[in-house]
């Protein structure tokens, strides 16, 4: 074909031309989370699994011989920001993929511009339910993944252990008011019923306060034998040591917004004995995970916790599809959505992660509990 | 229900001693020279992280870490008037609200650079151990060295403000500007030092709640000041915004307020409860509760 060889011909002078001035072919994917605001611990955690991930890719080549170039989109977790944030990606043409968002209220807000403007995503640590119905654009193709748990198993996963392997009868939950806290407590509250469990008492906070007596000596009042923190380490690690000040020393246990080990270095004595589900467990990885836990350590000087490992896993998942399908939007939507088997799923330091139709991955939930400072595996459920 | 409400008037307490040790230095302010001084929070938030890089960088001892913090807040407080609220002292008072809350961005944003944007607990080492054991305790009340001693600073730092106020030639200055401002200056009284002096003491009485605060709670954030911010601001328009013994009063009412909001009402309806208390007061008393009806003077 006539028309088909001009037309190569020009683009490989284009291309032989752009290419040899510039350094290298660079290949833009952003990850957009919280990077400054009231959440802005969590983005720190996100960035340092990406940046990781996006370090040895590069340092091997890169991804198809381009250099991999991270935007990192500031959206406080905010939704308001968040959709902001994504059209700003959704506009830049050359960002193939996004890394996130961090917060679920923040990439349900997203979502509708993702879908419209067809933006593939990942996100590492949003766990509410309501995405999955909300990530599909009009003709029913998925465009948001995550390679996390959804709230709901995790909810119901911690009332069956709370039941079979700690033991409790009476149990209480103090949750935070936000889509995740809720969302963590309904699957909670209804398995628990549905367990035969007694919940005693639900209280709820608001992010940004730091007292919680209040509401702790109303549970008091109830006197559970245990407590659901629904909610993240920061306001957590507060309320384990005002509970134990109030004289409230039961059984806690929380969900994987817990799993930070500035949740012991807050809460000091006060965090011991807290069962905390993870999806990412060092003791029950595989044996390649065993360098990048040694890697992250000496790079950050702190221990790794399931968020870095978990965006560490899906900035190796995204870059995977752009290796295989192409720096094309649309061809990497279509390589994730096709992951939907274990044979073709991915294998990383959080374990196999594998898509269902929903965009959901089925991921297992381990259980640590904090013992002399430490956070060290409990006893798995079966 | 009855066996709660000694606990819970407890936790009100010990909150409202705390806003109204912010709430003072909105109030003195504000009735000095009419501003709110919305970055008053940040002011609370660099006391409590002041001092504990006093503790671990310099290893003061920690009652001098509280006081070299507030004498390092109290420069903060004057600094902040020199460059954002002198320049705009003859503009309207919307141009000074509003850099307020530019400086209260710009000062929150700095601490994130230097200290990190991560909770950091308290220095536990360094703070005397007795404060953190029970000192009393009886029908479900547990009370801890720390809360006396929060107590027992903040009715310290009240009295003694008051006595500056009332007593001494500078407080009787702040006072006669808070009357009148240009017959104070006719009188041959240094305005601009005056106000500064306002903010120094506002800013020093800051600091020493930002610290009381996070170690109490064992935790500062760069993100600290904000909500304390708000809430000690609803203080002081509670107990009448110019008035330093309604700011003590409004913070106690809010405290406690906000405590049994969340035993008897609802914890969702927490802070509801405490605004609406203020909104109350508010609705017949315009002036606060022990604020005084003045009369505009433009």
């Amino acid at each position: 074909m006539k028309f088909g060889w001009c037309k190569a011909v020009l683009l490989a002078c284009v291309v032989a031309l752009m290419s040899v001035p510039a350094h290298a072919k660079t290949v833009k994917i952003a990850c957009a989370s919280a990077f400054s605001g009231p959440a802005a611990a969590y983005g720190d955690n996100v960035k340092a699994g990406v940046t990781l991930k996006v370090e040895e890719i590069n340092a091997a080549g890169g991804v198809g011989g381009a250099q991999v170039e991270v935007l990192w989109m500031d959206s406080l977790c905010d939704p308001k920001e968040s959709n902001t944030v994504a059209a700003k990606i959704a506009r830049d043409e050359e960002i193939v993929g996004v890394v996130g968002h961090l917060c679920s209220s923040a990439h349900l807000a997203a979502l509708p511009t993702y879908l419209r403007a067809g933006v593939p995503a990942i996100t590492p640590t949003a766990t509410n339910v309501a995405i999955s119905d909300q990530n599909k654009d009009r003709k029913g193709l998925v465009w948001s993944f995550r390679d996390v748990y959804r709230d709901d198993f995790q909810g119901k996963f911690l009332a069956r252990y709370a039941k079979e392997v700690l033991g409790v009868a009476k149990v209480a939950v103090f949750y935070e008011n936000n889509d995740y806290g809720i969302g963590l407590k309904d699957a909670f509250v209804g398995e628990a019923k549905r367990l035969g469990l007694d919940v005693v008492g639900e209280e709820a906070y608001v992010k940004g306060t730091p007292d919680f007596t209040p509401q702790l000596t109303k549970l008091k009042a109830s006197a559970p034998d245990g407590i659901f923190l629904s909610g993240y380490y920061n306001e957590g690690a507060l309320i384990a040591s005002q509970a134990k000040k109030i004289g409230l020393d039961v059984l806690k246990f929380g969900a994987d917004g817990f799993d930070n080990m500035d949740y012991i270095k807050l809460a000091g004595d006060a965090s011991e004995g807290t069962y905390i589900t993870t999806p990412f467990l060092a003791s029950e990885a595989g044996p390649e995970a065993q360098k990048f836990l040694a890697d992250f350590k000496a790079r950050y000087n702190r221990d790794v916790d399931y968020m870095s490992a978990n965006a560490y896993d899906a900035a190796g998942i995204l870059l995977q599809a752009i290796e295989k399908a192409g720096a094309d939007r649309a061809k990497i939507r279509e390589y994730l959505a096709g992951m939907n088997t274990p044979e073709k799923g991915y294998h990383g330091v959080s374990g196999l992660t594998y898509f269902d139709e929903h965009g959901d991955a089925q991921k297992p939930a381990f259980v640590k509990v904090v013992k002399n400072g430490e956070m060290v595996p409990a006893q798995q459920l079966k | 229900m009855l066996e709660q409400l000694l606990p819970q008037l407890v936790n009100g307490l010990t909150l409202g001693v705390i806003y109204a040790l912010i709430a003072v230095g909105y109030t003195m302010v504000y009735g000095v020279i009419e501003l709110i001084n919305f970055a008053h929070g940040e002011v609370y938030m660099f006391g409590a992280f002041l001092c504990v890089t006093f503790i671990t960088a310099v290893g003061m001892p920690f009652y001098l870490a509280i006081v070299a913090a507030m004498g390092c807040c109290a420069l903060i407080g004057m600094f902040l008037d020199l460059v954002a609220y002198k320049p705009l002292r003859k503009a309207p008072r919307l141009a000074a609200l509003i850099t307020a809350i530019g400086m209260s961005i710009f000062l929150q944003n700095l601490a994130m650079v230097i200290w990190g944007s991560r909770p950091l607990p308290f220095v536990q080492s360094a703070v005397p151990a007795y404060l953190n054991e029970t000192a009393l305790s009886f029908s479900g009340v547990y009370l801890t060295w720390l809360q006396l001693f929060i107590f027992a600073v903040t009715t310290a730092m009240m009295l003694g403000l008051m006595f500056i106020i009332t007593r001494t030639r500078i407080g009787t200055a702040m006072r006669a500007l808070a009357q009148n401002k240009t017959a104070a200056a006719l009188m041959g009284i240094n305005v601009n030092f005056v106000i500064a002096f306002t903010f120094a003491l506002g800013s020093a009485m800051g600091a020493v709640a930002g610290i009381l605060v996070s170690v109490y709670y064992n935790s500062l954030y760069p993100t600290m000041g904000y909500v304390a911010g708000v809430k000690a601001f609803a203080a002081a328009v509670l107990g009448g915004i110019g008035s330093v013994p309604g700011a003590m009063l409004g913070g106690i009412v809010l405290g406690v307020a906000e405590a049994l909001g969340a035993g008897y009402v609802s914890s969702l309806y927490r802070d509801g409860v405490a605004y609406a208390v203020m909104i109350a007061v508010i609705i017949f008393r315009p002036s606060g509760l022990l604020g005084k009806a003045v009369i505009d003077k433009a």
